[in-house]
């Protein structure tokens, strides 16, 4: 086991005029974990997520990448340094062909025509696209849409994928093949943060979670803990006063 | 058609074909024993072609609909024109100096420009056009206003004017479709269609939008620098937007998004508003509708139109 | 002039602010209102206050069509079109402009001629300052419109249907309001608005097809100068421009007026997109 965990973050905070969305948030991403963060709606989880992808810039506190600090890079060095983050209203390119997705993130991160070529084939296969590779990419269904988002992403395996929400409004067939998906890559040593409402979900795939509630952490830890944990409960239902 | 042929690469290549195929007939023209005004008219023609695709390329492959391209124009050839009329230098120096001045000016705008969407974008290009043009047009002292400058000739054969365009036509196809081919091809249209998803698989998205507009703004620079050497005279008519709404009509008609599109625009364009100018003086009103009604239902132009009734005949023959 | 500015103004910042499609034609109500107004008054020898009256409607009809033919697309959730949205706005309205242009010029010629004043007195002396009687009565009809208008948007019953599409178009269509029927409302004010300002003007001015275009270029820079979505930030950009147009035009360079107010544009463009006064659009 690595000592340096693959990410670490120290201290970041954000603040959207009077609201401190994020406040002081510190945590580490171990390698080859899957890592959840949870977190009632308005708790800063989505936030976070976009400072760790280069969207926003926190107002203070530093975030590191196996060691390097990567608080103030754009989204496109971060993805060349490894760092992937998929949305959560997908992004496709609309009017190019699915496959031409593909090959785009590929090249983009390096890949050779051939390369390019090579894994999109296979990446294809793996997300059972086959007979809409060719279509425009803005005519696939909102899963499709989904499962190529996942494709062109891992076009060239990134050191961590950030997957916001990825489950939301999905078909329950399309969530098991990106379970499956998730899961199997995670067995070769990809390394997940994953913000999501889902519970099963979490439960299922996420080894370890995070909850956040109002900008900050209130507990973390293995996943079963943290959805027993009383405060975690406390913030989903309100702070209901037994 | 199997759907594979909407791959890009495939997508390109048919469009490539044609614009050869296009060309190829259009060698044969001078052939036809047309008067020297009738030539004028294509060499012309050819112009808008080039401008056309360079507004393609920025509007049409890289998403930045930019009101300037016949600023540009006028800018590139008042780059070599005042050269020319304050320090007597020759083409070999004004051809090159348009092309790097208006790619500067060109990157600038672009620079501006980097974090403005649609509408905002437009409206910036469509100011920076309008004060160029201003000022060229107001400054007596130094551009001789209104009246325009001389620009010294290329060559005097009208029909050697004809195939020298038509070959420029040619050659900046070909460059473009190089490009699109390519990697960085794919770079500009993956911005086109969304910009952001674009930074977040890797691509930097300030780079190429700025190349987009440095290439297409020296390309129209070019352009109006050879326009300007076959009509001996630039003057800041060429920068109105009437002109660069000629260009959008072309493209928006040919089919925004292709190669051949925008050359088949600009030449149907051109040649029918020369005629429609003769009924009545009706051209910009029939363009302006044609664009509506073009940009409404069939937004791929006629280029599109081309290649549905193509794909259907070629359906029907397997059926 | 500020006064002007600010009518044509809102119906540019009640599109652009809440229907978010920039519309370039809008100059063009603006010349088709100043048309209307002086040909209904003179060919046809109507009394030029219900030529205004007609310029208005005129407007305002004009609105409505423009809206049900071209800009349906815009929000019909074509969904292949959601990619170019802004950029059809661009090209439909640019060559509307066009088209509009031309068609008056080739159906009505540039014959010269220009449309009554309201009132018979051209001058009024107010004490040392001279000023023009078209004017005044102009400015007071300016006036009392917009305040008409924010009184209508704050209180009837079509004004708060406005108020909501332009706070969330989806919800509002989820609490019965129909944004299509809204968003002609929407059109239709503001080319009322637009072509008013037209006929007001027109006895001022020389009439030509394409004096809607400056008028045009002003209203977006006031607009975006304003701030998006933020109507009391066009009006008072508006006056800021009247004046301060005036003032560039008479102490540094009176060519280069015109351009004054682009390089504002481009300047507020660049440092402040929000404007002055504007909200934080979701990534207008």
């Amino acid at each position: 086991m690595k000592v340096e965990p693959l990410l670490r973050i120290d201290g970041i905070s954000k603040r959207f005029g009077g609201n401190q969305a994020v406040d002081h948030v510190s945590f580490d991403v171990p390698h080859g974990i899957i890592l959840g963060l949870i977190g009632p709606n308005g708790s800063g989880k989505t936030t976070v997520l976009n400072m760790l992808s280069g969207e926003l810039f926190p107002d203070e506190g530093i975030t590191y990448l196996e060691g390097s600090p990567i608080t103030r890079l754009s989204p496109s060095q971060l993805a060349h340094l490894g760092v992937i983050r998929m949305f959560q209203m997908t992004r496709v390119f609309g009017r190019l062909s699915a496959f031409d997705n593909l090959l785009i993130a590929g090249r983009a991160m390096g890949l050779t025509a051939a390369e390019a070529s090579t894994r999109a084939q296979s990446l294809v296969q793996e997300l059972t696209l086959e007979h809409v590779q060719y279509l425009d990419a803005g005519q696939l269904s909102g899963g499709q849409k989904k499962l190529l988002e996942f494709g062109m992403c891992f076009m060239c395996p990134p050191k961590i994928a950030l997957l916001d929400e990825p489950f939301a409004a999905v078909h329950p067939v399309m969530r098991e093949t990106m379970s499956r998906f998730i899961q199997s890559r995670n067995q070769s040593g990809q390394t997940f943060l994953l913000v999501s409402h889902d519970m099963p979900i979490v439960k299922s795939l996420c080894h370890e979670s995070i909850c956040m509630n109002t900008g900050k952490i209130i507990s973390q830890g293995p996943t079963r803990s943290v959805l027993e944990d009383p405060n975690v409960i406390e913030a989903y239902l309100g702070g209901d006063n037994e | 058609m199997s759907q594979i042929e909407n791959l890009w690469s495939r997508r390109l290549a048919r469009d490539l074909k044609c614009l050869l195929l296009l060309c190829a007939l259009m060698c044969f023209v001078p052939l036809l024993d047309l008067s020297p005004y009738t030539l004028g008219i294509l060499i012309v023609g050819f112009y808008f072609a080039l401008m056309a695709l360079a507004w393609n390329l920025l509007a049409g492959f890289t998403g930045q609909f930019s009101m300037a391209p016949a600023a540009f124009a006028m800018i590139g050839g008042y780059f070599t024109a005042l050269l020319n009329f304050h320090l007597g230098a020759t083409l070999w120096i004004g051809i090159p100096a348009a092309i790097i001045g208006s790619a500067l000016l060109g990157f600038l705008l672009g620079a501006t420009v980097l974090r403005l969407k649609g509408p905002y974008l437009s409206l910036t290009t469509l100011a920076f056009a309008e004060i160029a043009r201003v000022f060229i047009g107001n400054s007596h002292e130094f551009t001789r206003g209104d009246q325009g400058l001389n620009v010294p000739t290329l060559m005097d054969d009208r029909i050697a004017y004809y195939y020298f365009f038509l070959a420029l036509v040619i050659l900046m196809g070909s460059l473009i479709f190089l490009l699109m081919r390519s990697k960085y091809g794919g770079y500009l249209l993956a911005i086109r269609d969304d910009a952001d998803a674009a930074e977040s698989r890797g691509i930097p998205v300030v780079r190429f939008k700025l190349l987009a507009f440095t290439i297409s703004s020296a390309m129209c620079g070019f352009a109006g620098c050879m326009y300007g050497t076959f009509s001996q005279l630039v003057s800041p008519e060429m920068g109105l937007l009437q002109q660069t709404g000629l260009i959008i009509s072309m493209v928006v008609i040919g089919g925004i998004g292709s190669i051949t599109g925008p050359v088949l625009g600009a030449l149907l364009v051109y040649l029918s508003s020369e005629w429609l100018r003769d009924i009545g003086n009706i051209q910009l009103i029939v363009f302006a509708l044609l664009v509506m009604i073009f940009a409404r239902f069939f937004r791929t132009g006629l280029w599109g139109i081309f290649l549905e009734i193509y794909a259907r005949l070629k359906s029907k023959k397997h059926n | 002039m500020g006064l002007f500015y600010a009518l044509m103004a809102v119906g540019l910042a009640m599109i652009f602010g809440i229907l978010r499609i920039v519309n370039f034609a809008h100059g063009e109500f603006f010349m088709v209102g100043a048309y209307a107004y002086a040909l209904t008054a003179m060919k046809l020898g109507i009394n030029p206050w219900v030529a205004l009256v007609l310029a208005a409607v005129g407007g305002a009809f004009l609105g409505i069509i423009i809206e049900k033919l071209l800009m349906r697309p815009l929000y019909q959730g074509y969904a292949s079109w959601s990619i170019v949205k802004d950029e059809y706005a661009v090209v439909v309205t640019f060559a509307l402009s066009l088209f509009l242009i031309h068609f008056v010029d080739k159906v009505v010629g540039p014959s010269p001629f220009m449309g009554p004043s309201l009132m018979s007195t051209q001058r009024i002396a107010i004490g040392p300052i001279m000023l023009n009687g078209q004017k005044i009565i102009s400015a007071g009809i300016s006036i009392s419109l917009l305040c008409g208008l924010a009184l209508f948007i704050k209180k009837s019953l079509w004004g708060r249907q406005i108020q909501a599409v332009a706070q969330n178009r989806f919800g509002s269509s989820l609490a019965g309001i129909d944004p299509v029927k809204t968003t002609s409302i929407i059109f239709a004010i503001s080319g009322m608005l637009a072509a008013l300002s037209g006929a007001l003007m027109a006895p001022l001015m020389n009439p030509a097809p394409d004096i809607g275009s400056f008028p045009a270029i002003k209203s977006f820079i006031i607009v975006v100068l304003g701030g998006i979505g933020s109507i009391w930030g066009s009006m008072f950009a508006a006056l800021l421009l009247g004046v301060s147009e005036s003032f560039f035009a008479v102490y540094i360079s009176y060519d280069y007026r015109d351009a004054f107010g682009l390089f504002i544009l481009v300047a507020v463009l660049i440092f402040r997109p929000h404007g002055l006064a504007g909200q934080k659009g979701r990534g207008a």
